[in-house]
């Protein structure tokens, strides 16, 4: 620390000097603009904001998308999707999953990363339970599974006649689950659908969490366990507190991937599930597109899907803000 | 001081990460989509020396592209006749490139202009017509030419095969594969037990008591394939009802799923489906492993389908199973049509793109495939017949399957129907909502008409879909 501290002083002066000398266009400087900021922007403007403005044009256009005539139809595309009971339906399928989700997730990988981390033994120093590693490396596990393997595995666990599922529930004498549909009833399909994709992400967020907590000063834990402090309350105002922007990012991640979810819902029921309890608006909007030749639809399809994720990343930024996230700033 | 920098940079970080991140859904869903004005008026003619061996002109030493769906027909039948195109025009090329994507890999290369010379659009993801009608040969020309052999080709075929790829008056599709749609059954497993095949819903019935004593079931369904039970039911409906109901369901009529003889179906169904006969649990689980469970074994005896179960469950399906088709039952001894009547279509839709490079060559590939060569070497390989006539000897290659198809098929004689709509409106993947509630028990026969009923509509009184009048 005194080393490091020492540098900036001695570094300052020198550095400040040049400001007021600037703004002579050298070819050094030219160049570097054009490489380090023309060309990333320009690659942004391509790939990411031009596709952006042309999804929204196309989306108030009748194009079938097979041919390269279209015409202008303003908004009538958002109006025949607000009158889309298919389409409203898999619209709050998305908005369910969004809401429990990242909840589950979040909570779930965030009392699992503080019992690996400062869970443990009340006597002594901070420390996790015992074996953390090895529950840490355990719960990673299905992070390294791709998300259609996921898919296919569970829809494999969760089949009536020959999944492991119902076979476990049927041995130990729970006969009413003999060829139960899990993914295939209404009460389920959609439940059986979150427990996936919650299980694929738990490990990760766990890690990551971990990796947050390791960067709380143990003072910090060994201060508030002298004052007498148990789990929870070391949680709620140590652990919770100093990793607050790990936790929003997390959040807001799970929310993008809730709201998509394509690839889960698409393995575990590509047909949008019983009654359409697990359609989701990308896999409308994939049908829409490609089987009904309905792009200009499609696209107004993409862009509530990115107006409703815009709009669930503004929620977060809110709660975490009312909820003190500033104030922690002004602290520091 | 290290920290403060950290924090700083962990938050604008975060910042652009996130505005990324919200970016991504969108972009990645469209950024492929370009909308590109290139409409060059192609000649069709091919620039070759129009000839005997050649009467579509196509041009000397050419190359051709051909875009073929892989799915349960595989891709080779179309290099086979390639080799035999590329043997007999000297100097030309054919590349056949598998795909199981057909819209979402031509799609650009529709609007680019640049579409193959030939594509076979079936599958899942195959394009739907009505968005690619104008765009597409009118393969008419194709029928009036001479087979390799010398006569026309038009005489080579079965009856009404142009039927289902004909739109509006235009032939916009070949459909090169005859499919039979029928119920199958084991037929040892029937001699063996001294069941008969049921020819009505109440023999169905009473079939369904006899398996229940065996603990088997009636039927099996799985989730992506309910609307199987579908096709059974209208196939029913209309060898019951007669022509009109096949119009009506066409047409998108108002009230078309209350028909008489619909309701009469869907009343018998739904009888087997209150009985317990219907394998529960079908809506959980994937269709090929409900078959299995159909033709391995052994819990149901009956499974509709289309003549593509046998090749599909080739290696799940029970030594000496002997897969025999029957059939659509009807309602009643007494039906519009004879019970013999059949709902049969040809499938693999082959179509040739007006703006591809070589639509001499996409036709003269078409020509080759249906000579009697590469025709009868689809039969003999894949065990199903193409719609070339007599390609398949009595002993149908050592399949009781493709005997049974020639039977059913020989049997009907002239009364082979089929209808299009659900795949000319795309609406299936909406049916199997309803029909796995249906078959589940959870929708009763009420609830699945109005639930039909309103696809229907809903197709009817959209002004933007194009409708195609069937008469």
């Amino acid at each position: 620390m005194t080393d490091s501290a020492a540098v900036p002083t001695t570094d300052a002066a020198p550095v400040l000097r040049p400001i007021k000398a600037r703004r002579r266009l050298t070819f050094d400087k030219v160049s570097f603009f054009v490489v380090f900021l023309g060309l990333p922007l320009s690659i942004f403007l391509v790939f990411v904001v031009w596709p952006f403005v042309q999804a929204f044009y196309y989306s108030m256009t009748d194009w079938s998308g097979f041919t390269p005539d279209m015409a202008f139809v303003g908004l009538r595309n958002y109006r025949t999707l607000l009158h889309d009971d298919i389409f409203v339906t898999a619209f709050w399928n998305n908005i369910l999953l969004a809401v429990v989700v990242p909840l589950v997730t979040v909570v779930l990988s965030f009392v699992l990363a503080t019992m690996v981390t400062v869970g443990g033994t009340t006597h002594g120093a901070a420390r996790g339970i015992r074996n953390s590693n090895f529950y840490r490396v355990i719960s990673f596990f299905p992070y390294t599974i791709p998300a259609i393997i996921i898919g296919i595995l569970w829809g494999q666990m969760f089949d009536p006649s020959a999944g492991l599922l119902n076979g476990v529930l049927t041995k130990v004498g729970l006969d009413q689950f003999a060829s139960f549909p899990w993914l295939g009833d209404t009460r389920t399909a959609m439940p059986a659908s979150m427990f996936v994709i919650i299980w694929g992400f738990v490990g990760f967020y766990m890690v990551l969490f971990v990796a947050a907590i390791k960067g709380i000063p143990s003072d910090y834990y060994d201060a508030i366990r002298l004052d007498g402090a148990g789990r929870i309350r070391t949680a709620y105002s140590i652990t919770i507190p100093l990793i607050r922007d790990n936790i929003q990012t997390a959040y807001i991640y799970l929310g993008i991937l809730a709201l998509d979810a394509f690839v889960y819902m698409q393995a575990l029921n590509p047909g949008g599930g019983p009654d359409n309890s697990t359609l989701v608006m990308p896999q409308r909007l994939l049908n829409t597109a490609f089987s009904k030749g309905q792009f200009g639809l499609a696209s107004a399809m993409g862009v509530v899907l990115a107006l409703a994720t815009l709009t669930f990343a503004a929620i977060v930024f809110s709660v975490n803000w009312l909820t003190g996230g500033r104030e922690q700033k002004v602290k520091r | 001081m290290t920290t403060e920098k950290k924090a700083v940079d962990r938050r604008s970080f975060m910042k652009g990460a996130l505005a990324t991140a919200a970016v991504f859904p969108l972009s990645s869903a469209l950024a492929a989509c370009a909308g590109n004005s290139n409409d060059s008026a192609k000649d069709t003619k091919g620039g070759g020396k129009v000839s005997e061996s050649n009467p579509f002109g196509m041009a000397d030493k050419s190359s051709v592209d051909a875009v073929i769906f892989d799915g349960g027909y595989g891709t080779d039948y179309v290099a086979f006749a390639a080799a035999l195109m590329e043997k007999n025009h000297a100097g030309s090329s054919v590349k056949v490139s598998p795909t199981t994507k057909i819209a979402q890999e031509l799609q650009p290369r529709f609007v680019g202009g640049n579409p193959p010379d030939l594509i076979d659009n079936s599958g899942e993801n195959a394009i739907g017509f009505s968005t690619i009608l104008d765009q597409v040969e009118d393969l008419k020309d194709v029928l009036d030419a001479n087979t390799l052999e010398g006569t026309t080709i038009r005489d080579t075929l079965f009856g009404g095969v142009e039927e289902p790829g004909t739109y509006d008056g235009k032939l916009a599709a070949l459909n090169y594969v005859l499919t039979v749609y029928a119920v199958w059954y084991s037929a040892s497993l029937f001699e063996e037990n001294s069941w008969t095949p049921p020819k009505t819903w109440d023999e169905a019935m009473a079939l369904g008591a006899k398996a229940k004593a065996k603990n088997k079931y009636l039927f099996v369904w799985g989730k992506e394939a309910a609307t199987y039970y579908q096709t059974l039911a209208i196939g029913s409906a209309i060898k019951e009802g007669g022509d009109e109901v096949r119009l009506a369901l066409e047409n998108l009529e108002a009230d078309c799923w209350s028909h008489p003889a619909v309701q009469a179906v869907f009343t018998g169904m739904g009888e087997v489906v209150k009985a317990g006969y219907v394998k529960p649990g079908g809506a959980g689980t994937q269709f090929t492993a409900a078959q299995a469970q159909w033709s391995n074994n052994q819990d149901a005896l009956l499974y509709p389908s289309g003549s593509w179960i046998e090749n599909e469950m080739k290696d799940q399906t029970k030594p000496d199973f002997r897969m025999t088709g029957l059939a659509e039952m009807t309602v009643t001894a007494d039906s519009s049509m004879p019970y013999a009547a059949l709902h049969s279509a040809s499938g693999e839709p082959f179509v040739i793109p007006s703006q591809g490079k070589n639509v001499a060559g996409g036709k003269e590939l078409l020509r080759t495939m249906l000579s009697k060569e590469a025709a009868t070497n689809f039969a003999k390989t894949k065990l199903a017949p193409t719609i070339v006539k007599g390609t398949v000897p009595a002993d149908g290659f050592g399949s009781t399957a493709l005997v049974s198809q020639n039977d059913l098929l020989s049997a009907a004689g002239s009364d082979v129907f089929t209808w299009k709509f659900v795949d000319l409106y795309g609406i299936n993947a909406d049916q199997l909502v309803i029909w796995n509630s249906f078959l589940a028990g959870k929708a009763d026969v009420a609830a699945l008409t109005s639930g039909l009923q309103k696809i229907s509509d809903k197709i009817r009184e959209d002004d933007s879909i194009k409708k195609i009048k069937v008469t």
